[in-house]
């Protein structure tokens, strides 16, 4: 039982981090290959609030994701303005700096033999609740105006452009809500580890969740979810399988982006709406759910 | 006399960087994206070079050859898996980001399946450092300078002059009109992969004898990454210009506050290069089409 209840809390705990991709990718089609460092500096200086400065929780978490955001305003500022390719190359840029950071300031960090000490607090049901609120909060935000327009964005700059849409903000907007949910992410994960090294957040764990994001549908929150599961379950069932996972992962998504670009779900999603046709006319639903 | 020696190694390294630069480059202007698997690429020719030359006692010409060659074919390769479809279906170009990245994945977990996360060394193929006029040259550096420098004359000549260089000029600038005009777009996208792959296998054996070989030495190709947008993204002069530029600042950076510290500051570089001049130093503008 504890084994399961240990797979699942990791999973929910990566749901939160994927969904603030969701939100990047999925919604507005930038690609950050340093969103793992996001993680990272939510981990980390919730860890270090914690465990060298003896804050709280309830304070050393939001200071740790609004230190997040501070950093992701600096890293954003430059590249909102430019094409989509400046910000995921300047953002693995950042990764490989925040690795080094942490690498190198031994005494704050603990360097490369990682920061440990960290009190224990992530239980199933904070991973539970927090994994279930941001999803609905990312799907409010999704249905609002600011992620419609994200999602112009995503389909046309120049039109999204042209309909006065003002595309830097928007993306601005999209890219640190991806940052605080991804850093929220970071501070739920370093407090069920109670370990965390600079290997943890490298550019292979954003890459990784920008394919969940994919193979999930582009457009469809429920999409990543599931194939979050999926995909972060199915090396648990299949342990003999370990050291070829990546291989797997990767054959499975190149599979998907050939012969079905929009990913597992496309742009379908999980609403009471669709819930109630689902009901009423199992038919015709399941025909609409393959589109 | 310091500065000197400083120049001298910063040439070096930015040679290296150089070949990086240009083979994401190329990438970039004919397809426009960023080739995230350029880096995954480098690593796995370089270990090919390594099992099937250096490790047999070869020299350093068929090692070259080998992960050359190796690195042409893999990335040949990996543009009919991961790219031919998205063209001919004239899908979002969104998903040459994910088939990139995926792509990158998959040669990482080749290459870590094979070698698991040790470290590998390439025998030494050269002597002691020359010593001139108080100034140290290592003979691998020089080596690498000149081939380095063969293989970017070598492409600039292709692409300026020879017919295939037209071509590939013609479908970076539009794809339909170049089909229209009779030239066959895939052959000619095939081709880009084949020199973009052969510059990756190149780099990674250079890398290879300047550092070590480890599975995730790939991530080096930030630093052409951050070169290519220095010198202004999708411009081969500039990445070059670019290249040379970032080796002779890191080398300096590296001896003032040391290696741990030098990705920070080429990051703050980075961004500082894209607030005061988001185009580079060639100043190619290139817009998102429509």
């Amino acid at each position: 039982m504890s084994l399961y209840s240990h797979i699942l809390t990791q999973i929910l705990i990566t749901v939160v981090s994927v969904s603030g991709v969701f939100v990047l990718t999925g919604m507005t089609g930038m690609f950050s290959l340093g969103q793992a460092a996001f993680m990272a500096i939510g981990a980390y200086t919730s860890g270090i609030l914690v465990t060298k400065l003896a804050m709280p929780i309830i304070v050393a978490w939001p200071a740790a994701v609004l230190l997040a955001v501070l950093v992701g305003l600096i890293v954003g500022l430059p590249t909102v303005r430019l094409r989509r390719d400046y910000i995921s190359l300047v953002t693995l840029g950042f990764g490989e700096a925040i690795t080094a950071l942490l690498n190198r300031a031994t005494t704050i960090t603990g360097g490369a033999s990682g920061l440990t000490g960290i009190p224990k607090r992530t239980t199933l049901l904070i991973a539970f609740v927090s994994a279930a609120a941001v999803v609905t909060l990312i799907s409010f935000f999704k249905s609002s105006k600011y992620g419609r327009q994200c999602i112009a964005v995503r389909s046309d700059e120049l039109a999204a452009k042209s309909m006065g849409i003002n595309v830097p903000r928007v993306k601005m907007i999209a890219f640190l809500i991806s940052v605080a949910v991804t850093a929220y992410g970071g501070c739920l994960y370093a407090f069920y580890t109670a370990y965390v090294d600079p290997t943890l957040f490298g550019w292979q764990r954003s890459a990784e969740w920008i394919i969940m994001v994919f193979f999930g549908g582009v457009n469809s929150l429920t999409g990543s979810i599931l194939s979050t599961f999926v995909l972060s379950g199915l090396p648990e069932v299949l342990r003999f399988l370990q050291s070829y996972r990546a291989i797997i992962y990767a054959v499975l998504v190149l599979l998907v982006i050939n012969f079905r670009p929009s990913g597992m779900l496309g742009e379908w999603e999980l609403t009471p709406k669709h819930i109630k046709r689902l009901f009423k006319r199992p038919k015709g639903a399941r025909a609409q759910e393959v589109d | 006399m310091q500065i000197l020696q400083y120049l001298i190694n910063g040439i070096a390294l930015g040679s290296v960087y150089a070949l990086i630069a240009t083979g994401f480059s190329l990438i970039f202007n004919v397809l426009k994206f960023s080739n995230f698997s350029h880096g995954a690429l480098m690593t796995l020719s370089a270990f090919s070079g390594y099992f099937i030359a250096a490790g047999n006692g070869w020299g350093l010409v068929p090692t070259i050859l080998v992960s050359v060659l190796t690195g042409a074919a893999v990335s040949l390769f990996g543009e009919f898996v991961a790219f031919r479809r998205i063209l001919t279906h004239n899908t979002s170009p969104v998903y040459f980001f994910v088939s990139s990245i995926t792509l990158g994945t998959l040669y990482e977990g080749i290459v870590v399946l094979k070698v698991g996360a040790n470290f590998y060394n390439y025998p030494r193929f050269f002597g002691k450092p020359y010593r001139i006029a108080g100034l140290f040259v290592a003979r691998s550096d020089i080596i690498i300078f000149c081939i380095s420098a063969a293989a970017l004359l070598l492409l600039a000549y292709m692409i300026r002059k020879t017919k295939t260089g037209r071509a590939l000029r013609s479908v970076s600038f539009d794809r339909d009109t170049a089909s229209l005009m009779g030239i066959n777009v895939t052959r000619t996208i095939q081709f880009a992969f084949i020199v973009s792959g052969a510059l990756a296998g190149l780099a990674g054996v250079f890398l290879g004898i300047n550092y070590t070989l480890y599975p995730t030495m790939g991530s080096i190709v930030v630093k052409g990454f951050i070169a290519s947008v220095i010198g202004g993204l999708g411009s081969l002069p500039g990445a070059i210009i670019g290249a040379m530029l970032l080796g002779i600042l890191e080398t300096t950076l590296i001896s003032i506050i040391g290696s741990g510290y030098a990705p920070v500051f080429t990051f703050v570089i980075m961004l500082v290069f894209l607030l005061v001049r988001p185009r580079g130093i060639a100043g190619s503008n290139i817009q998102e089409k429509a």
